[in-house]
């Protein structure tokens, strides 16, 4: 009888190790239905948002036009994007079973997600000095909201790969740890598909 | 480790109660505090026929009354109908698709517990200023408006069991897609784990705009921003559209399971298989599409246009087709049967006729100009009581009596269980048909009281006297089911005699393990094909071996406190800041609200983190362990 | 349950495994540097003032390019075994499309149609 294996020996390391399990192959189901719920929830962010666009109450509140600047809204999309792309090499090792060099891709992965961050907070506060706030109007409300629950997510997603990287450093890499790492790393991707949506629809289409 | 057969104290049973992971203790707690919401929801529905009954009634005061209708019909859709299907799905679904449980047991009993704490949050509001009084839709204009902390409540309480419920459909359509036995192919599963399925995708799509509607709702009422305040640009018809598209799938998330629990019946007890199941199947996926399609036909007298009420007006009337489908082959698989009128079944044969009728007039509403006529009368009371007593609820009350051997190994009186029914339904009948009249004779629906002399004296009293037989009835069920447990007569294995499906092929009580040997499936009605073509024992797929289960956890219950104690934080964060809204801003400022959300949510996260950082690997069921558990069946068969 | 039914690979076979990866992997760069791409278009175009008519359908369009890339190759939407992934998925988006598209024309921005 074979009882569980976490610590797979390497020349039986599965191909897809995420999904070698039951449990894994339920948590890679499960998550991909949680994130479909998602498209709902940010769908009725967006529609929100888009109702609401440029809605003030006064002559003198900031509309979308006067507010955006595509540089950083650039700057922070490369940032997102590119730690997509380490998110993936961290995948790719995993499935190598090189642990080292998935810590390390974890790692930078939560280091450009932190620049995204940043970046954001320093936009919301220029906003905020423009008199462009979260109570300002309901255009405010709706950007803020937008804009927040995706950020919202980029630091839950960051919390969750840090603990990921804290709590698999004695552990190592097991068939139980990959599936977590392999959630993760869908829910960080999803960020960023959201993130593709807000610079186009947010950004891009705001300042014309 | 789990349960045991083993004599417990009071105290080690409810701790296994507060930390099991079993889907089948899980459904019991979802039945206890559905059940018991379910009394709450009828004591407030009495409330509102006692002061209908005559005019220029003052039992109770106009605003009394509209907190009693608000509570009444948000406690019975999420804190009611809603949890006793979970029950039912809870207590069949893993069992009929031949698991050993859900894919996710732990989230199982994460949602069971942020549905209750959300539910006692919710109803809280009673007895700290006063009960949410908007409408169960809580429509902005009238939500924003509404001073007092009463709205709070509302938004807040379906925040935290909106969650719980979430979860529940995402571990459901997991569970169901990833755990049945070896041969239970999609076309194979009973139509309860099917309905089970479409429901739960609808929970998936449906309830993630509810979560953004109360959360601009909450922003709006308890952190100062303006979604719906029109003054700061902020527009109501958003919080409409939110709510209506989750709260059109949302009755398809009632009735589907409901459907499914009737086919299992109709088919038990007439002793043929389902008529059309393939068209049993396509029509459940319609329905749940089309429910998405059509939220705007709450909607028509909004002022949307007419090529948008057009549009919704013939998705409506498309939902219809599927429907009768399903009607059809209800019928023709009554047709011709060898029928036996035990309780479930009268409940479900009583079903069709009222739920057609309440069908019929939701077509005649979706006649968009017609609906004109028809919006915020008691015609549109009649047409969802019509559906959803006479659909959900019969389902509910058919489902109890026929599952109830299943969750508890012992059968409910079939005489208490028969006087229930034609009390109830008579009663159902007497309080409902007359509405129609009552809305067409025009009287609006949501007043306190009506003067006299306007000829809807006699009619209301009529649906009074209604009510009362309907709670005369659900107090024979309580008395039936005090009377069973006190008896407590065991049965064993299939208990109808008739049992269709892979769960009645366990033995009673079930172990906690489910199956000892993961059954092998060769068609649809499983356990019936067995019984005909072998010794009516199924056929194992695996060799009996030792297995995995998942261990009980605390965490779920503390995650789901966690957030009932940040609810309070943001309840009274606005109260009396000057940038709050006028409902709020008069009220006694109370300064640890900041620190109490705080707290709430601190303790929410520690016990993610716990979970997290913590390895759950589960334990082994030995080999001895079921072999000795099949011995003791096989001496008590004998 | 846990246990994994998992033979050891062979030689071949293993050797087989890795040169797949490598093969996606290279596709992954492509598709990021496609997104990249795309990204620098999309800026680009608005940042040129090109009429909105004109730049509007092509920057939307381009972010749903996107989006598949990064289901389809980040998210390994392509591969087999994601059937489930790809009709909830589909589904959700276009559940997403109607309630956007509701909200733009109904709720009272323009005249009500």
């Amino acid at each position: 009888m074979a009882h569980m294996e976490y610590n797979v020996p390497s020349e039986r390391w599965p191909a897809h190790p995420e999904t070698a399990t039951m449990e894994g192959k339920n948590k890679f189901i499960g998550f991909w239905i949680f994130l479909a719920g998602e498209t709902t929830l940010f769908a009725s962010l967006f529609a929100t948002y888009l109702a609401l666009k440029d809605s003030v109450p006064g002559e003198d509140h900031p509309l979308a036009a006067d507010l955006f600047a595509l540089p950083l809204a650039f700057v922070m999309t490369m940032f997102l994007l590119t730690s997509s792309l380490t998110s993936v090499y961290a995948i790719y090792h995993m499935r190598n079973n090189n642990f080292a060099k998935m810590q390390l891709w974890l790692g930078i992965t939560v280091l450009l997600g932190l620049g995204f961050l940043s970046l954001e907070i320093y936009e919301f506060i220029e906003y905020v000095h423009h008199g462009h706030t979260f109570r300002s109007s309901a255009f405010g409300s709706a950007f803020y909201f937008l804009l927040g629950t995706h950020g919202f997510h980029v630091v839950i997603g960051l919390g969750w790969i840090t603990l990921l990287i804290l709590r698999n450093a004695r552990r190592g890499i097991s068939v139980y740890t990959a599936a977590k790492v392999n959630t993760a790393s869908l829910y960080w991707h999803f960020i960023d598909v959201v993130w593709v949506f807000i610079f186009t629809i947010v950004y891009l289409l705001g300042v014309m | 480790m789990a349960s045991t057969a083993k004599k417990q104290g009071v105290g080690s049973v409810i701790w296994e109660y507060l930390t099991t992971v079993d889907h089948k203790k899980i459904a019991i707690l979802y039945l206890i505090a559905g059940g018991f919401f379910f009394v709450v929801g009828g004591i407030e529905a009495m409330m509102i026929r006692i002061q209908l009954a005559v005019p220029n009634n003052d039992f109770l005061s106009a605003g009394l009354f509209n907190e009693m209708i608000t509570m009444h019909g948000t406690t019975m859709i999420f804190l009611a109908a809603m949890p006793l299907l979970f029950a039912f799905m809870n207590a069949t679904v893993p069992l009929q698709i031949g698991a050993r449980d859900v894919a996710f047991p732990f989230l199982n009993a994460l949602g069971v517990w942020l549905f209750i704490f959300g539910g006692i949050f919710l109803n809280l509001s009673w007895f700290l200023g006063g009960a949410p009084d908007a409408g169960w839709t809580s429509y902005a204009s009238l939500s924003i408006a509404s001073a007092g902390h009463g709205i709070d409540f509302y938004a807040l309480g379906l925040q935290i069991s909106g969650a719980g419920t979430l979860i529940s459909g995402i571990n459901f359509v997991t569970t169901i897609i990833n755990m049945r036995a070896p041969g239970m192919t999609y076309m194979r599963m009973p139509l309860m784990t099917w309905t089970t399925l479409v429901a739960s995708v609808l929970i998936v799509f449906a309830f993630p705009p509810l979560t953004i509607g109360l959360f601009l709702l909450i922003f709006d009422r308890m952190f100062g921003s303006s979604f719906f305040l029109v003054e700061t640009g902020g527009n109501t018809i958003i919080w409409e559209h939110l709510f209506w598209i989750f709260g059109h799938p949302e009755v398809y998330i009632l009735i589907l399971p409901a459907f499914g629990i009737f086919s299992e019946i109709f088919a038990t007890f007439a002793r043929k298989r389902l008529f059309g199941y393939s068209a049993m199947v396509f029509a459940t996926i319609i329905i749940g599409f089309f429910g998405f399609m059509v939220w705007a036909h709450h909607m028509f007298t909004v002022g949307l246009g007419p090529t948008a009420n057009a549009i919704f007006a013939l998705a409506t009337m498309a939902i219809a087709v599927p429907t009768g489908i399903k009607i059809f082959n209800w019928i023709a698989t009554v047709w011709g049967g060898s029928i036996e009128f035990t309780t479930p079944m009268l409940y479900a044969l009583a079903f069709i006729p009222s739920f057609t009728m309440g069908g019929v007039t939701g077509v005649m509403q979706a006649a968009a100009p017609a609906d004109y006529q028809y919006h915020d009368s008691y015609f549109i009371v009649a047409h969802f009581h019509y559906v959803i007593v006479g659909g959900v609820v019969f389902g509910l009350l058919a489902g109890l009596h026929y599952y109830w051997p299943l969750m508890f190994g012992t059968m409910l009186s079939e005489k208490l269980g028969k006087i229930t029914f034609v009390i109830f339904v008579i009663g159902f009948h007497m309080t409902f048909l007359i509405q129609h009249f009552l809305g067409l004779w025009g009287m609006p629906r949501r007043v306190f009281t009506y003067l006299d002399g306007q000829g809807y004296n006699t009619a209301n009293l009529i649906s009074s006297i209604g009510a009362l037989m309907m709670a005369i009835a659900v107090i024979i069920l309580v008395i039936n089911i005090i009377m069973t447990i006190a008896k407590n007569q065991k049965v064993g294995r299939d208990p109808w005699g008739d049992g269709r499906t892979l769960e009645w092929s366990l033995p009673l009580p079930v172990p906690y393990y489910n199956f000892a040997q993961i059954p092998l499936v060769r068609g649809l009605d499983a356990y019936w094909i067995e019984k005909k073509a072998n010794n009516g024992r199924m056929m194992p797929s695996e060799s009996l071996e030792d297995f995995h289960m998942p261990n009980n956890s605390f965490i779920p219950f503390v995650m789901s406190f966690g957030l009932f104690v940040a609810g309070f934080g943001a309840l009274y964060f606005a109260s009396g800041k000057d940038w709050a809204i006028d409902a709020v801003s008069g009220l006694p400022v109370h300064p640890w609200a900041p620190w109490v959300l705080g707290l709430g949510l601190a303790i929410t996260i520690g016990a993610m983190i716990t979970r997290s950082v913590k390895d759950d690997l589960g334990y082994y069921v030995t080999k001895e362990e079921v072999l000795r558990d099949l011995e003791e069946e096989e001496r008590r068969a004998k | 349950m846990a246990e994994i039914k998992q033979e050891p690979m062979s030689k071949k076979k293993l050797d087989y495994v890795r040169r797949e990866r490598t093969r996606e992997m290279r596709q992954q760069i492509i598709s990021f540097s496609l997104m990249i791409f795309l990204t620098f278009v999309a800026f680009g175009l608005v940042a040129m003032d090109v009429s909105p008519q004109f730049v509007i359908p092509i920057v939307i369009g381009m972010a749903f390019i996107q989006v598949i890339l990064q289901f389809y190759y980040f998210m390994h939407m392509k591969d087999k075994g994601h059937e489930f992934a790809k009709l909830f998925i589909m589904t959700g988006i276009f559940f997403a499309l109607s309630f956007v598209v509701t909200f733009i024309y109904i709720v009272w921005i323009g005249k009500p149609i």
